[in-house]
């Protein structure tokens, strides 16, 4: 409960309608308290996005399918457009103040930059948005042609990271300011300074006050991505085909979904079934592989343990036991001996890992 | 201290220190000043050259020379008529624009000659010269100072005139003043113009681009749809892909869907001429003759050249009982896809030979039914064919497609549509791709039959996520069997 009238009756009731994928419910419930005097920013920053992330928490803790957690986050998304148009955008004085949102490149959490371009619409701003994975090219496409103040840009994945760093060197140059949002820049924001954005803010609150604040917005990022993180990061992007056959090899008995697995069913697909799970093995060991190279792109060996923890959370919520991730470190580290921020950052994953282990062990 | 001059010979061993770091002093001026000049033009064309848009880097430029140049500056830009515009920015933050008559700015020559490309050193405009200025200058620097014209052009090119004024307790125009506003002139005049023709450019991409992208989906009571288009062009949007789904007076909708062979503009304006075809043909045929109206279009296609198309075109109709009939005719194009509600997917066989290829081709036509929650979904085959995967040559395929596409269960329409698209682009990871689209066309579920629950139970843990956002248990596939 708090000041803006968004119970936590009215959550939970959301929650069930985002559950039940109910259109009809969370629409009627959201524009209610719009209608009722609530504020359209306060329902899409109190209670859709809140739900949203309660949404991710299912998924990620094994009690919803990727099907549920989609039919939910539609159901979100509607409710966004619904409260938006329920609510009157104030009619803008003065010269026009331009934002273009996107999402990263590989970036598919659409629903944080959608309520964004919302919250900026409600308070006055011209908003373009050009929804989820957005291309380099198509983003310096779009800004040469409309000509944005400032492009905010959403992350919310760090293996994201270098592909951001792209995207904001690509506004940047062609003189157009970044704004950046979203977890995938670390606590603070870090990341995005590191890679050269203007400003950060940590919610669509925080970015439209942000805004106001420093209108117009100006040049003042600078990157401090270094040449030769960068020579390692290629070298590892250049070698990930390589790297995860070596891994999918020498895994294959400890890692889930690597093994040929005679205890599952395979239904009507049984031909494909065991060769798809092994890609989907492969490409859970792809994305670890991408947070180590965007760690030494970065320079935050962060990024990299932050991805071991929510893989070890994400193993321990299906029942199987983290080590394999440690036997993941110690294959990688084993390839890469000529890379010394590689190996650093793969050193501080396998410390993370013990003492996470080692802690997890403690209260038994 | 006394000086005897320095035209003795004694004692100018004494003076000449002195008078060598006099000059030394003037030189290391100089020095910087040359060097304070060369950084201002350095970041002339950095700040200018990376700039396309027209109106960014009008901004830019009148921003540009304040304080460096002048206290207030103003762009005139080309006149398009009787009117043009100008941008001015100073003193201090003071910023505006407007329009003003060009007979008026032609009362002043060198105001005129500059707007005209015919003024190729920066000019002086004496205060009394300058009256006819009044509504485009601020009003507090207008009088009594002279102001300084430059033209902006790109070779024979105009692209505007740019004037200057200082304060009063400014010194007045110096030569090195005009010498560094010509050099600046002629590389911003390079940079508007390049932006103006990029602009005009853009402008027309955008008008067609708008003509050619899909429409949105309608609503229509009794059916979901959901689709995505990801061109193979991505920073022109513009593809051979086309679909089209339009609501029927009687309920329902009729909808197509096809592929012109080849990518980019060629394709797209092909793409846009059988769309616009496909249109006409709704609005003076008769009753619905699907296979009639692929034969139509196939002598159309015959006759616009050399290339062809793959079409699916067809109706769907809600029932009484929430389901929905799909008539469907096919001309070449990939079989639609149906997802049923246990999970199976099912191939929708529908025989027909593509469209433009050969006079006198047979099309072939099909009936279903999409139950409450079941889906029908037709692609591209740039969605099959995407190159990427762990090897970054693996084609996606139809079984990865129909795995991904049995996991949907639960899922409305749009959000499959978007999930398969987030697939491919995921397995391409940035590689380039030919154009890919997707339509998905849903019978609603029954209302008080939310999705299918399937426990992540032991049986799926023993897999892994795709990645950390879409992970998906691999034991997908036996959704609805549960």
């Amino acid at each position: 409960m708090n000041a803006t009238g968004i119970t936590d009756a009215v959550r939970a009731d959301f929650d069930v309608c985002l559950a039940d994928a109910d259109e009809g419910g969370a629409l009627e419930l959201a524009v209610g308290l719009v209608t009722s005097g609530v504020s359209a920013e306060d329902v899409l920053l109190g209670l859709v996005a809140p739900a949203q992330v309660r949404v991710g928490e299912r998924w990620e803790s094994g009690e919803w399918t990727v099907a549920q957690e989609h039919a939910a986050t539609h159901v979100s998304r509607l409710t966004v457009d619904a409260v938006a148009s329920a609510a009157r955008a104030p009619v803008g004085g003065g010269s026009p103040r331009h934002v273009l949102v996107a999402c990263g490149d590989g970036e598919w959490h659409v629903l944080p930059s959608h309520i964004l371009a919302e919250v900026l619409r409600l308070r006055g701003f011209q908003v373009r948005s050009l929804g989820g994975s957005v291309s380099p090219h198509e983003l310096l496409s779009d800004v040469h042609q409309n000509g944005p103040d400032v492009v905010a840009l959403s992350c919310t994945l760090t293996f994201n990271l270098p592909l951001a760093h792209r995207q904001i060197e690509t506004c940047r140059c062609a003189g157009v300011p970044v704004m950046t949002g979203g977890p995938g820049f670390g606590p603070e924001g870090i990341w995005a300074y590191a890679l050269g954005a203007d400003l950060y803010a940590a919610d669509a609150r925080d970015a439209a006050e942000a805004l106001l604040r420093h209108w117009p917005p100006v040049l003042r990022g600078e990157s401090s991505v270094q040449d030769g993180a960068v020579e390692e990061y290629a070298a590892l992007v250049r070698r990930r085909p390589d790297l995860l056959a070596h891994l999918a090899h020498v895994l294959r008995d400890v890692f889930p979904g690597l093994r040929e697995r005679p205890d599952i069913p395979n239904i009507p697909y049984s031909s494909g079934s065991s060769g798809r799970e092994h890609e989907e093995g492969t490409e859970f060991l792809g994305r670890l592989l991408d947070s180590l190279a965007a760690a030494v792109f970065v320079g935050d060996e962060r990024v990299f343990t932050g991805q071991l923890a929510f893989a070890a959370a994400y193993f321990s919520a299906r029942s199987v036991r983290p080590r394999c991730l440690l036997a993941m470190t110690d294959a990688l580290a084993d390839r890469l001996r000529g890379s010394p921020r590689t190996l650093g950052t793969l050193s501080a994953g396998r410390r993370y890992l013990v003492t996470r282990e080692a802690d997890s062990r403690r209260p038994e | 201290m006394t000086d005897d001059g320095d035209g003795g010979g004694r004692g100018a061993w004494g003076r000449a220190p002195a008078q060598l770091s006099g000059l030394l002093g003037l030189v290391e001026a100089a020095l910087l000043d040359e060097r304070d000049r060369s950084a201002f033009l350095e970041e002339t064309t950095r700040r200018l050259g990376a700039s396309l848009h027209h109106g960014r880097t009008v901004r830019a430029l009148v921003e540009m020379v304040i304080p460096k140049l002048a206290d207030a500056s103003v762009v005139v830009l080309p006149a398009s008529g009787r009117r043009t515009h100008w941008r001015r920015a100073g003193p201090g933050d003071a910023r505006s624009a407007g329009e003003v008559a060009v007979a008026t700015l032609e009362r002043i020559p060198k105001v005129a000659d500059a707007l005209y490309g015919l003024q190729p050193r920066p000019a002086v405009i004496r205060p009394q010269e300058m009256a006819a200025l009044d509504d485009v200058l601020p009003g507090e620097l207008v009088h009594g100072e002279e102001a300084l014209v430059v033209q902006l052009a790109a070779g024979g090119v105009p692209a505007g005139a740019l004037i200057m004024l200082r304060g009063p307790e400014r010194p007045r125009f110096e030569d090195a003043d005009i010498e560094l506003a010509h050099q600046f002139a002629l590389r911003a005049g390079l940079a508007l113009a390049t932006a103006a023709l990029y602009s005009q450019q853009a402008h027309t991409i955008a008008v067609l681009q708008a003509s050619m992208a899909p429409e949105p989906l309608p609503v229509a009571d009794g059916l979901r749809l959901g689709a995505a288009y990801r061109p193979a062009a991505e920073a022109l949007r513009i593809s051979g892909d086309y679909y089209h789904v339009a609501p029927c007076p009687a309920g329902g909708v009729t909808f197509f869907f096809g592929d012109v062979s080849g990518k980019g503009a060629e394709a797209a304006v092909l793409a846009g001429r059988v769309r616009q075809s496909m249109r006409t043909l709704a609005m003076v045929k008769r009753g619905p003759d699907l296979l009639g109206d692929l034969q139509l279009l196939n002598d159309l296609v015959i006759s616009a050249g050399h290339r062809f198309t793959t079409l699916v075109t067809g109706s769907a109709r809600p029932c009484d009982d929430g389901s929905v009939k799909v008539e469907i005719a096919s001309g070449g194009h990939l079989p639609p896809l149906a997802l049923r509600g246990d999970g199976r997917v099912e191939e929708i066989v529908c025989e027909g030979m593509l469209v433009g290829a050969v006079p006198d081709p047979s099309f072939g036509r099909t009936e279903l039914r999409l139950e409450p929650g079941e889906l029908m979904l037709l692609y591209s085959d740039g969605l099959t064919e995407a190159r990427g995967g762990m090897s970054g040559r693996d084609i996606y395929g139809d079984e990865r497609l129909v795995d991904a596409l049995a996991g949907c269960v639960g899922m409305q329409a749009p959000s499959v549509a978007e999930r398969l698209e987030l697939l491919t682009t995921e397995w391409l990871a940035g590689r380039p791709h030919d154009d890919i689209s997707i339509l998905t066309l849903q019978a609603p579920p029954r209302r008080g039959s939310p999705p299918r629950r399937r426990p992540g139970g032991p049986g799926g843990s023993a897999s892994t996520g795709g990645s950390a956002r879409t992970g998906e248990s691999a034991s997908t596939k036996e959704s609805g069997t549960s």
